[in-house]
């Protein structure tokens, strides 16, 4: 499907739209790089990017299962609800050991995930509407099971944040490791096949007998699991669980990594790939517009002006 | 507690790990509250033991105005057999919030007074509705901690209706003193960062470069705070530099991260004042992981919460200056005195406390 019908008067604007969805976002982190090697003061060196590295991957790790959840022509918005819900829920079973607590957040992942994946696959409703329900509801469950902020003192859990292999931090090579995985999972495997196939026409995927449902419910309960892994990664690294403001915004931050590294929101397509440098480019953007004390609302309109961009080369792809 | 022995067949048996494991949750759950309820219970007697945990009233301003019972209108009325309507505005879920609906409610329990609270769960419109819903199950009385200070016209017209005397706690409604209200008592938050701003001179002998992390944009406690560093810094230290603001709002996850972009862009950095705790503990975090050790980056905060006072002891945090958010015993004591028919003053600034490494820790019972 790649470049179909698009529009013989403007071929030269179709491909350079093209170009730019496919690379602009490799481009982008690129001229960021470059730029910031010019003016930053210590920008290259080995600690800046750890810094940069650990602090995007909770954000990457949300975006992989966003981008599993767009490639459905889905969205799912309770990924900073499950962050906050896992937050919570480490706080509440550590006295279990590490293991055991973890046990406990998938647990509550999986509900959640399982819920956004009934609601849309079996009950019907519109993904973006399903997930809504859970992104309010999440929250305000992680609230009442722990109502304010509680600092976390626990070595497994402090290891988890600020430990690291060889020089690289865990967090770092879990991240890393989450992207394989999908990756894996998005381009060698069935599952990954009929992810696509319905995201491209979930009409013709049904009719081919593909397991529509299943396959639905899988994708919202990753999402769900990789939400809940960024989340205790987040809180490992605070060590402090913080219901009430972790994982605020995430979904937001999500979608444009995903948006802006070349996959499209209509389904059908997932660049894993593309999504990692989506993250990186929205991570280098703040980043350099805070290590040069710029006003915090440029930051914001720097975003949006990316979006704005990457939705425009998508344009030429939509219509098909 | 063993978990290898449902490793090996993660998917095999799904319900029954799902329910083994969801009993252990219930189970945990149960424990996990009754601990936080015991926490709970402890806290308010260690606090109410110490009689310095109360809001002291800062020296009163020359030529501040007064309120009293006949010029507001009404009848006087012994609080005793009152009934007291508390609207919160944000939820409790920050030690501010918390200490402040705590130290209300144990005011109201000691005095025998019937209380009625409300919380706005950070929502204008459910906040005026709130304080509606008071004044129709029948409060004589209302303290109000407003979310915003404009948009009360329909609140307060409904209680001026009804004469009853409205105290508002941590921020000032925009309307007339002693019509519409009777007084206010707060914080003064530019005085909190002048001294602040005294702290970080002292931290720093009054040289150097340091960073703001700013609370939440479009805030007046941000503003204020800002106001008050920039203005003393400017008037006493014009050689130490303010070369970094950056929002933090107020949360610890980004005070941390925008730390950590500081330190790496600008290693020389003397000093952060942090416009929370919060967002001071997240510099705290920020540092420890850069590696630096306490204090090598002076870190001043306010709000005044156990855990900075503790970073004080620790060394990581060179000042704190406190925001007092027990009201209770004054506000209660400034109703009761005007129901008397007695002059209250329709200004009342407290004296906020500070810690530094003197007293930190022999104060840190202190801290909320």
């Amino acid at each position: 499907m790649t470049g179909i019908a698009v529009r013989p008067a403007a071929p030269d604007r179709a491909r350079i739209g093209h170009w730019l969805q496919r690379y602009g976002v490799y481009a982008g982190v690129g001229l960021l790089l470059v730029v910031n090697t010019a003016l930053t003061p210590h920008f290259l060196s080995v600690e800046n990017f750890r810094t940069q590295a650990v602090q995007v991957a909770p954000v990457l790790i949300v975006a992989l299962g966003m981008a599993l959840a767009i490639g459905t022509e889905g969205v799912d918005l309770s990924v900073g609800a499950v962050m906050a819900l896992s937050a919570s829920v480490t706080a509440l079973y550590l006295g279990y050991g590490l293991p055991g607590a973890l046990l406990v957040v998938a647990l509550f992942a999986a509900a959640v995930g399982l819920a956004n994946g009934a609601l849309v696959a079996l009950v019907g409703v519109q993904p973006i509407v399903a997930t809504l329900a859970l992104m309010v509801g999440g929250r305000g469950l992680a609230q009442v099971l722990l109502p304010q902020l509680e600092d976390i003192r626990n070595p497994a859990m402090a290891s988890l944040g600020s430990g690291d292999l060889l020089g690289v931090p865990y967090l770092i090579l879990i991240a890393a490791g989450l992207v394989l995985l999908v990756a894996f999972a998005v381009r060698r495997t069935t599952f990954g096949r009929q992810l696509l196939a319905i995201g491209d026409n979930r009409t013709a995927a049904q009719l081919a007998g593909l397991p529509v449902k299943r396959v639905l419910m899988v994708v919202y309960v990753c999402s769900a699991l990789l939400a809940a892994v960024a989340g205790v990664l987040a809180t490992a690294r605070l060590q402090a669980s913080d219901p009430t403001s972790l994982g605020n915004l995430m979904e937001l931050s999500a979608i444009t990594a995903v948006v802006v590294g070349g996959t499209p929101l209509s389904g059908g397509q997932v660049r894993i790939a593309g999504t990692v440098a989506g993250a990186v480019l929205i991570q280098l953007l703040t980043a350099t517009l805070i290590k040069h004390d710029l006003p915090p609302s440029w930051t914001q309109m720097a975003q949006a002006a990316v979006i704005v961009l990457a939705v425009y080369a998508a344009r030429g792809r939509g219509r098909r | 507690m063993n978990f290898t022995s449902h490793r090996r067949h993660p998917l095999a048996r799904p319900a029954a790990a799902a329910s083994l494991a969801l009993a252990v949750a219930l189970t945990a759950a149960g424990c996990a509250k009754s601990e936080d309820d015991a926490d709970g219970a402890a806290k308010p007697s260690a606090t109410g033991a110490d009689a310095d945990a109360g809001q002291k009233v800062a020296a009163p301003k020359p030529g501040g105005k007064g309120c009293t019972l006949a010029a507001y209108g009404g009848d006087t009325l012994d609080l005793k057999g009152a009934t007291v309507g508390f609207s919160q505005s944000e939820k409790e879920a920050n030690p501010f919030r918390i200490a402040e609906t705590r130290s209300i409610k144990d005011e109201a329990a000691k005095r025998g007074v019937k209380l009625l609270t409300a919380n706005a769960q950070s929502q204008f419109s459910k906040q005026i509705s709130d304080v509606q819903d008071l004044l129709a199950k029948g409060a004589d009385v209302l303290v109000i901690a407003p979310l915003n200070s404009d948009g009360w016209e329909p609140v307060l017209r409904a209680a001026a209706a009804r004469k009853v005397p409205i105290v508002t706690i941590d921020r000032q409604i925009n309307a007339d003193p002693c019509k519409d209200y009777v007084s206010f008592i707060a914080s003064d938050f530019v005085e909190q960062g002048k001294r602040a701003a005294d702290q970080m001179i002292e931290a720093t002998g009054g040289k150097g470069k340091v960073a703001i992390l700013l609370g939440a944009a479009g805030n007046n406690v941000t503003t204020e705070r800002t106001k008050g560093f920039k203005d003393r810094i400017a008037e006493k230290a014009p050689e130490l530099e303010i070369v970094f603001e950056q929002t933090g709002d107020f949360a610890r996850e980004k005070g941390q991260q925008v730390t950590e972009q500081l330190i790496q862009s600008q290693p020389g950095i003397n000093g952060v004042y942090a416009e929370n705790d919060e967002m001071g503990l997240g510099a705290v975090g920020a540092l420890k992981g850069a590696g630096k050790k306490p204090g090598d980056v002076k870190i001043i905060t306010i709000d005044g919460t156990r855990n900075a006072v503790q970073g004080v002891v620790d060394g990581w945090i060179q000042g704190v200056i406190e925001s007092n958010p027990r009201f209770g015993p004054l506000a209660f004591r400034t109703l009761d005195a005007f129901t008397r028919g007695e002059e209250v003053p329709q200004e009342i600034v407290i004296e906020d406390g500070a810690y530094d490494a003197d007293n930190a820790e022999q104060d840190l019972g202190r801290a909320y």
